[in-house]
């Protein structure tokens, strides 16, 4: 396997990896999110900007890796 | 790279994400100076920011019209919503982050905005550089308000919190001070990265489904389109999403070094 399989080779898989990790945290937030809704519908505009800023930080996680995997593939 | 070599219309619908020379200047040291689509694209975006607050500005009445409208909105989310926690100390810098969500957001649109080849299509916030750029402004900006709030107090930030025992502190600063030295140098490379990244992965999942629309024929053509349709919408959202997360994180920064973290 030369240098450039395994780079496409890492990429691909790292990038599914990655994706574990802030799927778990995602669902954990929307679930939590969505059961504070419906615990208290009147505070759900403020839960809401926690949700989306909580999501957008777990996510990142997942595109960090994205960017590691498209160096992999493009840079390599 | 493997999809090279098969030549295929993904690749061409990538090329999207190059930077192309439009205007080349001579280079100066290590520097390009050299106008690229990037470059045009950034200036459209601050032309239409400035055009906008400007014409609103200019043409206020008592009845808003829509640009009127569009400017209120979104000074009144900035300052409103945004900015609520920086207080009567961060006042001044109420327009910088109206300025940063504003950019943000329109140069993000711009790029989901279909052109043609001949117009050299980009996105800004999909460079890494530019990020970089947007993130090291609000670097520069807290440092300063760090330093100018808090003098030499403000080296305490980098140290052991207080309340740990005297005799304690001196010792832990050894781990102290390069663990928040590091995190002040890792606040805007996650801030850029985390805007950068999100911009390219999503025009890259349209790109590379756009190009697969082209190779496919068939039925398979239908669910393909619907994604993309579904994506692009998706990332009208996560346009306004990130230029969002990007001023609030800069907000909490900016509030930190003015009133201290401990």
């Amino acid at each position: 396997m030369d240098a450039g399989t395994a780079a496409n080779l890492a990429a691909g898989i790292g990038m599914g990896l990655a994706t574990i990790g802030p799927g778990i945290g995602i669902g954990y937030l929307t679930g939590h999110a969505t059961e504070a809704i419906a615990r208290q519908p009147e505070a759900s505009g403020d839960i809401r900007t926690v949700f989306i800023i909580g999501m957008a930080l777990t996510e990142a996680l997942a595109l960090y890796a994205f960017v590691v995997a498209i160096i992999l593939l493009f840079v390599v | 790279m493997a999809a090279e070599e098969s030549g295929s219309k993904i690749v061409e619908a990538l090329h999207e994400l190059n930077v192309q020379t439009v205007v080349p200047l001579p280079q100066v040291g290590p520097f390009d100076f050299s106008i690229t689509n990037a470059v045009i694209y950034l200036w459209v975006g601050a032309i239409v920011v400035f055009g906008l607050f400007f014409w609103a500005a200019r043409r206020a009445r008592k009845e808003p019209g829509r640009l009127q409208t569009l400017a209120e909105i979104l000074i009144g989310f900035a300052t409103g919503h945004l900015c609520g926690q920086l207080g009567e100390k961060g006042k001044k810098y109420y327009y910088f982050i109206l300025t940063l969500f504003t950019f943000i957001m329109v140069t993000n649109l711009i790029g989901l905005i279909p052109k043609p080849i001949a117009l050299k299509p980009y996105t800004p916030t999909a460079n890494i550089n530019v990020t970089f750029a947007f993130a090291i402004c609000t670097f520069v900006l807290t440092q300063y308000l760090g330093i100018k709030h808090h003098r030499a107090g403000y080296l305490k930030e980098f140290m052991t919190p207080p309340g740990v025992p005297k005799a304690l502190a001196r010792p832990l600063n050894i781990l102290f001070v390069p663990v928040e030295l590091m995190g002040a140098v890792f606040k805007p490379l996650s801030l850029s990265v985390r805007l950068f990244a999100n911009t390219i992965a999503g025009h890259l999942i349209i790109l590379v489904m756009l190009g697969l629309l082209l190779e496919f024929s068939g039925l398979i053509v239908i669910p393909t389109f619907i994604f993309v349709v579904i994506m692009m919408a998706f990332e009208v959202f996560v346009a306004f999403i990130q230029a969002y997360i990007f001023s609030l994180l800069s907000t909490v920064y900016i509030e930190t070094a003015i009133y201290g973290s401990h």
